[in-house]
């Protein structure tokens, strides 16, 4: 498939169509990065070892697709290259001369041991935009650990703060830093490429999952500096409103924000509790926060009288925020997830219908959206390389060198 | 030079979403003039027990690097003075629900007829279209919906949400990322867009492993403390003085995590040997190991496990992640002069731009701290903003 600088007629065109990525990832956080780029519109070119990205081997659906990469790999076109031979180097070289940003999440030294590290990548294109996403970032002492989401998750407190009071560690359930480090790396590339219409150059763009862990505290870091006492676990609480929390229901729990006075006002009177509302234990949001265990002792004497279902309507009812807590598949199966396009299926070549997520962001003009299936591996390594200029010749001998497949 | 500079913002948000994203650009350089009612301010500025000096910290934590003016636009004399620093912004974020902003003449159909080139992003609980599209929306209620409380917690446990509002927090980086795609849009053709995003959404895509699983195993994922759901061991672990993290599924890493474990055997054990194997006997797994790492401390357990190349850490409270030499050494705490509330702490930029970094340079404006500067730039004379001070139209 060759990449595309116009919309086909009929179809709206992308916002960073035109915008070619090098997307040197594997695992989550680069790849989720590159991802946000393609569904945009960017021509993201995903440069794999000839074995396939780690990911590839992962959850089979079918012989050699896995659905954790097709999860991730949308949009994007394949080439599988041999970079510890020199002839891979190069085409890696070659390509870098025609892409706008590179995006890669090895260990930090890993590059340079390949040769294609941004030092030696900004001489091949001086406006390449060069973004490394990993563990702890490229320099201070722990620059060189290896790291995941969970090693950052406990490093940076989020785990501290996620779980309830006395039980064992737990993780939020999502890898929150992997996708936070991509989020920041796609910010921080987007930022870099406003910078390059100003001075003409490139750069390096340096973000981490510790980082990103650390970044997203800003709430706890703030109860931290500001009381100087240590955010402690809460369940489903608010460490700073009350009621805001999972109440128990006959049938198991739902959700309540009532996080200011006339809201709670409003959920008392519902509940039938409109006396707590003078009660000088509940008054304020201070006292609510102070006398929570009993507060919750007393909303859930009512709440777990009536199903679920009764509490969310008459929630929506009286105007106070409340919502289920769906399983994964009862919030994919959601009338608004559907309505917003939170699900997208398409047909896989050998394997038949296959769903995916929308992405969360609607352009009006320039929506995002699927242009392409998740690629087999190699699947646009002869193109490529022809687009490069090599011939077909060329081509088959470094196929037969193993430098590319 | 910042990455953002030149670029106009016009803030109109409350709470946390929509603060962080216009934070964020903030801190890129852009522009962000904060409009908030006069009085009382924005919500969050209503102070709470994390206060300095009668400061608000939740306001001053995401509404740093940005102008403030504040303007009553319950006034037609207010609406205008929005209307005419939309004529002169790139972008205009606000997070009311939707309809509000129809009723103030500031919404996108109104505000494209300004401004053609106005990249506009609205960031609600549940987005601008659906069934929901009129429903108020909380992060808890978006982790609710969004399957993450489902996926969290205990095996065992009550529910338990991420303890961060990510629904919030995400929804603000993919304003951030769906506007600052909307720019590149823009350079290329001159068309400002809609940029609408939610906290519902933002949730739902970070269920990027999670969804994956339920469409290929038919089955929904559930709690699994602080495992993975596709890798064991990759968890927190006992040691003698409390748990510690320790990443090592790959048949590599589980090799040097049993040779530092003293227990090489259990790559014999045909329990442990190779990943699948690994994960369907995870709590054996777990047994077995913290049965070696019960015995000695964490400190002692991360030592080796940092020489032998194998991936873990400490669980940090907030005091300690805060303190971490490597958050310090990669410029994560910033010190800030606040004009009320003094020496205040921030946390820093998490991604570095070699060329043109961001910076965390300046604290949260006091209301109004820069009224009568922008409507000096918008060409109000003095004897207006003199007549706009006295009608309560700014403050």
């Amino acid at each position: 498939m060759v990449s595309q600088k116009n919309p086909p007629p009929g179809e709206t065109p992308g916002a960073l169509e035109g915008l070619r990525v090098i997307d040197q990832t594997q695992v989550m956080a680069g790849p989720f990065c590159s991802m946000l780029l393609a569904d945009m519109g960017a021509e993201v070119i995903k440069v794999e070892p000839r074995e396939g990205e780690y990911t590839r081997q992962e959850r089979a659906i079918a012989p050699g697709v896995s659905a954790s990469f097709l999860a991730l790999n949308r949009n994007k076109r394949s080439l599988a290259l041999d970079l510890k031979q020199p002839e891979g180097v190069e085409i890696l070289k070659k390509l870098a001369a025609t892409a706008d940003v590179l995006v890669e999440n090895y260990r930090p030294g890993v590059a340079g041991r390949l040769g294609v590290d941004f030092e030696i990548l900004k001489k091949v294109n001086p406006r390449l935009i060069y973004c490394s996403i990993s563990g702890f970032g490229q320099t201070g002492p722990y620059a060189s650990r290896g790291g995941f989401d969970l090693i950052a998750q406990g490093m940076s407190g989020i785990m501290s703060a996620t779980g309830s009071e006395g039980g064992p560690p737990v993780k939020v359930g999502v890898p929150i830093t992997d996708l936070g480090a991509g989020l920041f790396a796609v910010f921080g590339i987007l930022c870099a490429l406003r910078a390059r219409r100003a001075t003409g150059r490139g750069q390096f763009v340096d973000t981490s999952l510790f980082e990103a862990g650390l970044a997203l505290s800003a709430w706890e870091a703030t109860e931290y500096w500001y009381t100087g006492q240590i955010p402690k676990r809460l369940g489903t609480a608010h460490r700073l409103n009350a009621p805001y929390q999972a109440f128990k229901a006959s049938d198991g729990y739902f959700t309540v924000g009532a996080a200011n006075n006339k809201l709670w006002g409003l959920f008392a009177q519902m509940l039938g509790l409109g006396k707590l509302v003078a009660d000088p234990r509940f008054d304020t949001v201070g006292g609510r926060m102070q006398n929570r265990l009993e507060l919750e002792r007393l909303l859930e004497a009512e709440t777990s009288k009536q199903p679920r279902a009764v509490w969310l309507e008459r929630c929506e009812k009286a105007g106070v925020p409340a919502g289920p807590i769906y399983s994964v598949a009862e919030a994919l199966a959601d009338p608004q997830a559907q309505a917003r396009g939170m699900t997208l299926e398409y047909e896989y070549p050998g394997v038949g219908m296959v769903k995916a997520l929308g992405n969360p962001v609607k352009l009006s003009r320039t929506p995002a959206r699927l242009r392409r299936v998740p690629p087999r591996l190699g699947e646009d390594s002869d193109a490529i390389l022809r687009e490069l200029g090599y011939g077909v010749d060329e081509v088959k001998a470094l196929r037969q060198k193993k430098a590319i497949s | 030079m910042k990455p953002l500079q030149g670029i106009r913002v016009i803030d109109l948000t409350q709470a946390m979403a929509a603060p962080f994203c216009t934070m964020n650009l903030a801190d890129m350089g852009a522009d962000v003039i904060k409009i908030e009612p006069p009085g009382e301010g924005e919500p969050t500025r209503q102070l709470g027990a994390a206060q300095k000096n009668g400061h608000s910290a939740t306001f001053m934590t995401m509404n740093r690097c940005k102008r403030g003016i504040a303007v009553d636009l319950k006034q037609p004399e207010g609406v205008e003075i929005v209307r005419k620093l939309v004529a002169t912004a790139d972008v205009f974020v606000q997070n009311y629900r939707p309809g509000v902003v129809n009723r103030l003449g500031l919404d996108f159909d109104s505000l494209k007829k300004i401004n053609p080139r106005l990249v506009y992003c609205q960031i609600s609980g549940f987005g601008n279209t659906g069934p929901y599209s009129g429903r108020g929306g909380y992060d808890l209620i978006a982790q609710g919906m969004s399957g993450v409380i489902s996926v969290t917690g205990d095996e065992d446990g009550p529910p338990a949400k991420s303890g961060i509002p990510l629904a919030d927090l995400a929804a603000g980086l993919f304003g951030a990322y769906g506007i600052l795609s909307a720019l590149e849009y823009r350079e290329r053709t001159g068309e400002g867009q809609l940029v609408d995003t939610s906290l519902l959404e933002a949730a739902m895509a970070l269920t990027v492993w999670e969804s994956a699983e339920y469409w290929s195993t038919g089955k929904a994922p559930k709690p699994v403390g602080s495992a993975h759901r596709n890798s064991a061991p990759y968890q927190a672990l006992r040691a003698l003085d409390g748990y510690f993290t320790v990443g090592a599924g790959s048949d590599k890493l589980f090799a040097a995590f049993c040779a530092v474990l003293g227990r090489k055997d259990f790559l014999e054990d045909q329990r442990f040997a190779g990943r699948a194997a690994r994960l369907a006997n995870r709590r054996a797994l777990e047994a077995e190991i913290e049965k070696i790492t019960g015995r000695e401390t964490r400190a002692a357990w991360l030592e080796r496990l940092e020489k032998a190349g194998v991936p873990a850490g400490p669980i940090n409270n907030y005091a300690e992640a805060l303190a971490d030499p490597h958050a310090l050494a990669r410029g994560m705490v910033v010190d800030l002069v606040h004009p009320g509330a003094g020496a205040i702490k921030a946390l820093g930029v998490p991604v570095k731009l070699s060329e043109t970094p961001g910076a965390v340079e300046r604290a949260a404006p006091l209301l109004g701290q820069h009224t009568a500067e922008v409507l000096a730039e918008l060409c109000y004379s003095e004897s207006e903003q003199k007549a706009l001070l006295s009608k309560g139209v700014v403050q």
